[in-house]
C-alpha cells in the first residue's frame, strides 16, 4: 500500500527548511574571510576557475558540434519515399488548445498518415472538442478515444497500441506541428539503427518578457545542445511536443513508464540503453505554449528537474555500464552535469562574485570577468538565432537571460534536486493553458 | 562632476546579482506556498482516498 502523501503545509515546511539550510550553509561557507584557511581559499579559487573553464569549453564544444551537425544535414539527400505515420495526441483538460492542435495536424504536407487522439479522462469538455475531428479527412483517418485518467505515459501507450504505422509521432496536445515537420523527420529512419528523431520545439506565445526569454532558451539552451548531441546520434531528451519514433523501438522498450515525471526523458534513456541511435531534425518544428508567468515557469521546471532525476535514479545502473552504445553513459552523465552540477556551480559562482565584491570591493577584474561571460552569452545567442533563422530581436534578451533568468531557473533546479533527494511528494504540476497556439 | 562608468557598471552588476538571488529564492518560496494552498484536483482526492462531494446528489422521488 502506498504511503499517504504529506499534508501540503507539511511539504511546505520541509521546503522552507531546505531553503533555510541552503542559505545558512552558504553564509557559513562565506563567513568572515579571516577565518577561511588557505586550503578553503584555494578550494574556492580552484572551483571558480573550473567553473569558468567548463563554461567556456562547454560553449565552444556545443557550438562546434552543432555546426558539424548542421553541415551534415545540409548535404543530406531527400528520402526515397514516405512511410505511413501514426500521430498520437494524448490530452488531459486541454479544451483551450486541443482544436488548434488537431487542426494543425490536418494541414500537414505529408501523403500518408493517421491521427489517434486520446482523451485521458478530461473534465473540461476536451473529449467533445476532439470528437468534432473524428472521421476521414481527405484520406487522413482521425480516431478519438476516451479512457479513465491515468497519466500521460499511459495515454501515449494506449494510442501506440492502436497505431497501425511503423513510424509513430508522439506529441503534446498544447503543441502544433508545422506543415513540413514529418517530411523532414522521416528521412532519418533510412538508417535502420535510428530508433527516434527529436523535433525542434519553439515557443509560440512570445508576447511578454518571460515567454521571450523562454523562446531564447529553447533556441540557445535546448536546441543547440540537441544539435551537438545529434552529431553523435545520442540526443538525450526527445521532447514531449514532438518525438518521432520507430514503433519497433518503442515496443522493444515496453512503452512509456508512469513512474517518473519526465516520461519523455525516461523513454529516451531506455532507447539509448537498447542501442538505438537518436537523431535530431531542426526542420521538424513544433510550436508550443510556454508558461507566461514566473511562478508557472518555476512549476514547469520543478517538474522537469525532478522528473529527470527520477529517471536517472531509475536507470542509474547505466551510468557505469552500457548495454547499448558507448555514448549512453556519457549522455546520462551529461544530464547530471546539466541538471545538477551546472546549476549549483552557476549559483556558487554568483554568490562567490558577491562575496568577493563585499570583501575586496568591486575590482575591474571582476567586472571584466562578468562582461566576458555576458559577451560570450550574446555571441552564442546570435550564433543560435542565425542557425535557426530566428528573430534577431531575441538576441537583445540574452543580457536579461544572464542577469535574471538563468539564475532563477538554476535556483529552482537546485531546490528541486534537494527535494528529490529528500523524497518529498510531488504532483504532476499541470500549467494552465491560455489557448495561444 | 565626472562620471565614473566603471563604478556605475559595477554597482549595476552587483545589485542585479544580489536582487536576482533574493528574488529567485523568494519566487521559489512563493511557488511552494501557492502549491500548498491549491485545492486538490479530483484525481488527487481519489488517490488520497478523500472522494468527498461538495454537495449531496439530488435524488428525485417517485
Amino acid at each position: 500500500m502506498a504511503n499517504k502523501p504529506l499534508h501540503p503545509f507539511a511539504q511546505l515546511a520541509i521546503s522552507i527548511a531546505l531553503i533555510a539550510a541552503v542559505v545558512i550553509f552558504t553564509l557559513f561557507i562565506f563567513r568572515s574571510p579571516d577565518r577561511l584557511g588557505p586550503i578553503a581559499i584555494a578550494t574556492l579559487v580552484i572551483t571558480l576557475a573550473s567553473f569558468l573553464t567548463l563554461l567556456i569549453l562547454r560553449h565552444f564544444v556545443l557550438v562546434w558540434f552543432s555546426y558539424l551537425h548542421q553541415r551534415e544535414l545540409a548535404n543530406d539527400a531527400p528520402p526515397d519515399g514516405y512511410p505511413f505515420v501514426s500521430i498520437i495526441v494524448p490530452a488531459f483538460n486541454e479544451a483551450e488548445v486541443i482544436q488548434s492542435s488537431l487542426g494543425s495536424l490536418l494541414e500537414l504536407r505529408y501523403p500518408y498518415y493517421e491521427i489517434i487522439a486520446v482523451d485521458d479522462g478530461s473534465t473540461d469538455g476536451t473529449f467533445e472538442k476532439m470528437r468534432v475531428f473524428e472521421g476521414n479527412h481527405y484520406g487522413v483517418q482521425v480516431q478519438v478515444f476516451r479512457k479513465e485518467n491515468s497519466g500521460k505515459a499511459d495515454a501515449l501507450n494506449y494510442g501506440i497500441r492502436r497505431a497501425r504505422a511503423p513510424i509513430v509521432v508522439c506529441m503534446d496536445s498544447d503543441s502544433r506541428l508545422t506543415p513540413d515537420a514529418l517530411r523532414y523527420a522521416v528521412r532519418h529512419f533510412r538508417d535502420p539503427h535510428v530508433g527516434a528523431v527529436a523535433g525542434n520545439v519553439k515557443v509560440i506565445n512570445r508576447h511578454n518578457i518571460w515567454t521571450k526569454l523562454q523562446a531564447l532558451e529553447y533556441i540557445e539552451g535546448l536546441n543547440i545542445v540537441r544539435k551537438a548531441q545529434a552529431f553523435f546520434r545520442s540526443v538525450n531528451v526527445i521532447p514531449g511536443p514532438i518525438g518521432i519514433f520507430r514503433r519497433a523501438a518503442i515496443e522493444g522498450t515496453g512503452g512509456y513508464d508512469s513512474d517518473t515525471f519526465a516520461e519523455d526523458f525516461d523513454m529516451t534513456v531506455k532507447m539509448l540503453a537498447e542501442g538505438w541511435k537518436i537523431h535530431y531534425e531542426p526542420k521538424a518544428v513544433a510550436f508550443t505554449e510556454a508558461p507566461e508567468e514566473l511562478l508557472d515557469i518555476i512549476k514547469q521546471r520543478y517538474r522537469w528537474s525532478r522528473g529527470i532525476l527520477q529517471a536517472l535514479r531509475k536507470q542509474k545502473h547505466l551510468l557505469t555500464r552500457s548495454s547499448g552504445t558507448v555514448t549512453t553513459p556519457l549522455s546520462l552523465w551529461y544530464m547530471i552535469f546539466e541538471g545538477l552540477v551546472w546549476p549549483a556551480m552557476n549559483i556558487f559562482a554568483n554568490v562567490f562574485f558577491v562575496y568577493i565584491a563585499l570583501i575586496f570591493g568591486m575590482t575591474k577584474l571582476l567586472v571584466m570577468w562578468w562582461l566576458l561571460l555576458t559577451v560570450l552569452d550574446v555571441l552564442i545567442a546570435v550564433h543560435s538565432i542565425l542557425m535557426e533563422g530566428e528573430d534577431m530581436k531575441l538576441a537583445a534578451y540574452s543580457i536579461f537571460y544572464r542577469f535574471f533568468y538563468i539564475l532563477t531557473i538554476d535556483v529552482t533546479k537546485v531546490f528541486a534536486a534537494l527535494e528529490e533527494l529528500v523524497g518529498l511528494d510531488m504532483q504532476w504540476g499541470k500549467v494552465a493553458r491560455k489557448g495561444r497556439i | 562632476m565626472r562620471f565614473d562608468w566603471m563604478n556605475i557598471l559595477t554597482t549595476i552588476i552587483f545589485v542585479s546579482i544580489v536582487v536576482t538571488l533574493i528574488l529567485a529564492v523568494a519566487s521559489y518560496f512563493a511557488y511552494k506556498v501557492r502549491e500548498a494552498r491549491r485545492p486538490k484536483t479530483a484525481a488527487e482526492l481519489r488517490r488520497d482516498g478523500e472522494t468527498k462531494a461538495f454537495f449531496t446528489p439530488y435524488q428525485p422521488t417517485k
